[in-house]
Formats: C-alpha cells, sequence, structure tokens
C-alpha cells in the first residue's frame, strides 16, 4: 500500500520528507502558512492509519484522537490515507429506520447504518438526498448503545430537505451520509472535572450524545445541562431530562424559554454567565445559533474559561455553508 | 547557552501564555476595537504564531506577511501606541507566569523587532 494518499491518489513521498512538501510538489493546493507547525493552517485529517504522534504536537485531544495533524510535521512511516481538515471524507449508505416528530418544528430522524460507518458522539454528519441536496446535522445517539444513528431536524418552512423529510421521507428510504466532521467531542476531560453543556434548539442533538458518553466513559464531576428555546414548545426532550435530573445527583438541566408566556423564561446565555462559577475548570460544550454560540464563547473566555476547553459548534444557515466547513441554522436565532 | 524558546519552555509556554495574552488584549481598552468581529479560532492561531516568534521559536515571519495581515488595521488607525500597548500586555502576561526580567525583555525585543513591518513602514 502506498505510504501516502491524498483523497483517491497516490502521492509521491520521499524518505523523510513531510506530507505538506509532498502535497505542494505533487501540485495540491494545500492550504500552508509558516511550515513550522505553529501557524496549524496545514491541518489535515487521516481517514486510514495512524499519524505519527510528532505531527500532532499542540493540537487537543479531541484532534488528536480523531486522526487530525499538521501536514508541515508529518513524516508518515506508515500508510496514510488524508484529506483536508474540513473534508467529511467518504459516503455511506443508510436507510431511514424511523421518523418522529420530537415537537412542532422538530423531527427526529433515525437512520440504519453499515459496520463500515463509525462515529464519536457530538460529530456531525453531512446528510446527503438523492438529488445530492446536502445538509449538516449533528448526532445525537451513542455508537455502542444505539445500532442507529439519530438526528434531530428542524423544520424550516420553505427548507428544501426539511421539506423532503417532512413530506417525502419514508422508512426503508435509501439516503447518504458523509463524514463524521467535528471535534466537540468528549475528550480531554478529568472524570472530575465539572462540566457544562449549553444547546440552543437543536443544539441539544449533539449535546444528549455528549452526555451519554461522559457517563459511558464514567464521568464523576458535575454536569449541568442549559436548554434555550423561544417558546417553551421547544424544549423538546423536556421530560426525559427533568426524569434523568431527579435520578442523578450530579446532573441538572435548566430549561430557558425566551416567550414571555414561558415560566422557564429567559436568555439561555444569561442564564450560563449567571449560574455558572469556577469557569477556569470547566469543561464547556457549546452547540446551536452562530451568534449565541460565538457571544457566549467570548464572555464566557473573558471571565476566565479556558480556551482549551471551550468547545463549540456552531450552525449556520444553509446558503453560508461552505460545503463540509459547517451546518446548517435549523433554528432562527432568538432575538 | 540554552535558546530563549527552550528557556521560555517551548511550546507549552505559548500554550500556557496564549490563554492570558489574548484575554488581556481583548480587555484593553486602546486596542481591542482592532479585533472587533474577528473570529476567536482564528485570531488564537495567530496569536499563537506571534507568541512562538516573540519567544524565539520556530516560525517563518516574513516581513511581507505581517505588513499585508496589518494593511487593514494601519489603515484603521493602528499605530505605535498600539504596537507599545501589546509589547506592555505581553510583557504582563510573562511576569504573572513567573518568567524572569531578562526573558521578558528579550521577548518584548523580538515582539518589537516587527514593529516597522506591522506598521506598514
Amino acid at each position: 500500500m502506498a505510504l501516502l494518499t491524498y483523497r483517491e491518489a497516490v502521492i509521491d513521498i520521499e524518505s523523510g520528507e513531510d506530507v505538506l512538501s509532498a502535497l505542494l510538489r505533487a501540485e495540491v493546493d494545500a492550504r500552508h502558512s509558516c511550515r513550522a507547525g505553529v501557524c496549524q493552517s496545514c491541518l489535515h485529517r487521516a481517514v486510514e492509519g495512524q499519524p505519527p504522534p510528532a505531527a500532532q504536537e499542540g493540537l487537543s485531544d479531541a484532534q488528536k484522537s480523531l486522526g487530525y495533524f499538521l501536514a508541515c510535521l508529518c513524516r508518515p512511516e506508515t500508510p496514510l490515507t488524508i484529506v483536508p481538515a474540513q473534508e467529511a471524507g467518504d459516503r455511506f449508505e443508510v436507510s431511514v429506520q424511523a421518523i418522529d416528530r420530537l415537537a412542532g418544528d422538530v423531527i427526529r430522524l433515525r437512520l440504519e447504518h453499515g459496520p463500515d460507518f463509525s462515529y464519536r458522539p457530538g460529530q456531525f454528519i453531512e446528510l446527503i438526498a438523492e438529488d445530492g441536496l446536502g445538509r449538516h446535522y449533528s448526532l445525537a445517539s451513542h455508537p455502542e448503545e444505539d445500532s442507529f444513528i439519530e438526528l434531530h431536524v428542524r423544520l424550516y418552512p420553505g427548507g428544501r430537505m426539511s421539506g423532503l423529510i417532512a413530506e417525502r421521507l419514508a422508512p426503508g428510504r435509501k439516503m447518504h451520509v458523509a463524514g463524521p466532521l467535528g471535534t466537540c467531542i468528549y475528550e480531554g476531560i478529568d472524570p472530575d472535572q465539572p462540566m457544562c453543556l449549553v444547546g440552543s434548539g437543536t443544539g441539544l442533538a449533539p449535546l444528549v450524545g455528549i452526555l451519554r458518553d461522559a457517563w459511558r466513559r464514567g464521568h464523576r464531576g458535575s454536569i449541568r445541562l442549559y436548554h434555550g428555546v423561544r417558546e417553551p414548545e421547544g424544549l423538546y426532550l423536556h421530560d426525559q431530562l427533568e426524569a434523568l435530573a431527579s435520578e442523578r445527583a450530579n446532573f441538572s438541566y435548566v430549561a430557558c424559554a425566551l416567550s414571555a408566556a414561558s415560566p422557564e423564561g429567559g436568555d439561555v446565555a444569561q442564564a450560563v454567565l449567571e449560574r455558572e462559577n469556577a469557569l477556569a475548570d470547566t469543561a464547556f460544550f457549546l452547540c446551536g445559533g452562530e451568534r449565541l454560540v460565538t457571544r457566549l464563547k467570548r464572555e464566557l473566555y473573558m471571565k476566565g474559561a479556558s480556551l482549551k476547553q471551550l468547545r463549540s459548534d456552531a450552525f449556520v444557515p444553509a446558503p453560508y455553508q461552505r460545503r463540509g466547513e459547517r451546518r446548517p441554522c435549523l433554528q432562527p436565532l432568538p432575538r | 547557552m540554552s535558546s530563549l524558546y527552550d528557556r521560555l519552555g517551548g511550546a507549552k509556554a505559548v500554550d500556557a501564555a496564549v490563554d492570558l495574552f489574548y484575554r488581556k488584549v481583548l480587555a484593553d481598552g486602546r486596542i481591542a476595537r482592532f479585533f472587533d468581529g474577528v473570529n476567536m479560532e482564528e485570531q488564537i492561531a495567530k496569536q499563537r504564531s506571534f507568541l512562538t516568534m516573540a519567544f524565539g521559536g520556530p516560525n517563518k515571519y516574513s516581513g511581507k506577511d505581517m505588513r499585508e495581515a496589518h494593511k487593514r488595521l494601519v489603515a484603521k488607525g493602528l499605530n505605535d501606541s498600539h504596537v507599545d500597548a501589546v509589547i506592555e500586555d505581553l510583557s504582563s502576561t510573562l511576569r504573572q507566569l513567573g518568567v524572569g526580567e531578562k526573558e521578558v525583555s528579550e521577548v518584548a525585543a523580538l515582539a518589537n523587532s516587527v514593529r516597522n513591518d506591522v506598521l506598514g513602514r
């Protein structure tokens, strides 16, 4: 097997040569800048094979565990198949198992997949319909506990994928997924560290996976989960999360609905900023609308949260989505 | 004698400093406006590159890149006083991390060495 494969092309690499130099010599237009392992602009991901540890210097624990590496520092000794960091990689066929409505405009889609597809809870995939239409959705399922993958889809009036899922999809229907992508996973966390999970709208989906993963991996520290929505009807896992909170001493659930009529009133970002303390020690996961995620990330950082412990996944509306980079915002942002 | 970068603790020192340094810069009323609306992840990568350079570490900083990267900011009024503020924030970050005065001034001198490129002179 060739030492270096880029997407599907075998790349000629000399003994002792770094991957970036080999890619550039093969006229691959690979992003790069410092060529010294500092700027991280030549970040790539190994979809097959394990990059040498020296090529992962300075990356987060999540990135390391998911095969990310710096091409300029990578001198492979064993075969590697690589893609640019933001590229989804291989496609897999999936089949629709169930479609259920979780709330007025949130659908739960469960898909059966083959043994080749693997992921970590909290990652996301690109869901691809027959006509090539692709949208990103977070995974709410757990690979070791569920035989299916679960997506929470916010229905958008006039949205193409939303329309297809709500009106034309039926169990048994074949679709494709590409990925998984994303580094918002339970990795690099101390089992006794406090965790704070914040999701707006269907930003709750990845958090459900992460929560289950944390417990499965023996997390003992306190976990607080905040769910922010506009109307109380949008609190689509309210009962299940309340039940979990009463069963588990170390878990609490904070529901925040913006509308004035709601008993659980309030802005989720404000609730987090008011209630969270010990910011410097807490592992944060922020998922949902881009504006909320950006604002909260900056405020938490300025108040003392550590950059390494601020994991986030911002949803971006489909028209602004660059393929493989980010996911569509499937919920309008709260005002 | 070992290099400045090794004495400071190499890549681990950059990791330790970036959190404190970038927070100081964003909270510094003299320069915060130059960071309005920037993407935090991209900025952090840039701050890591800057710190590595200022710590005497491996880098390929070129005058041309520096000029190009700060052109927009110079047009917004970036001047010597802002460079001074950044170097001040950098020095206080290092002191907070327990770095000796000798190293603090060596880092300040390295940061100062790109002043003219940053200001497009």
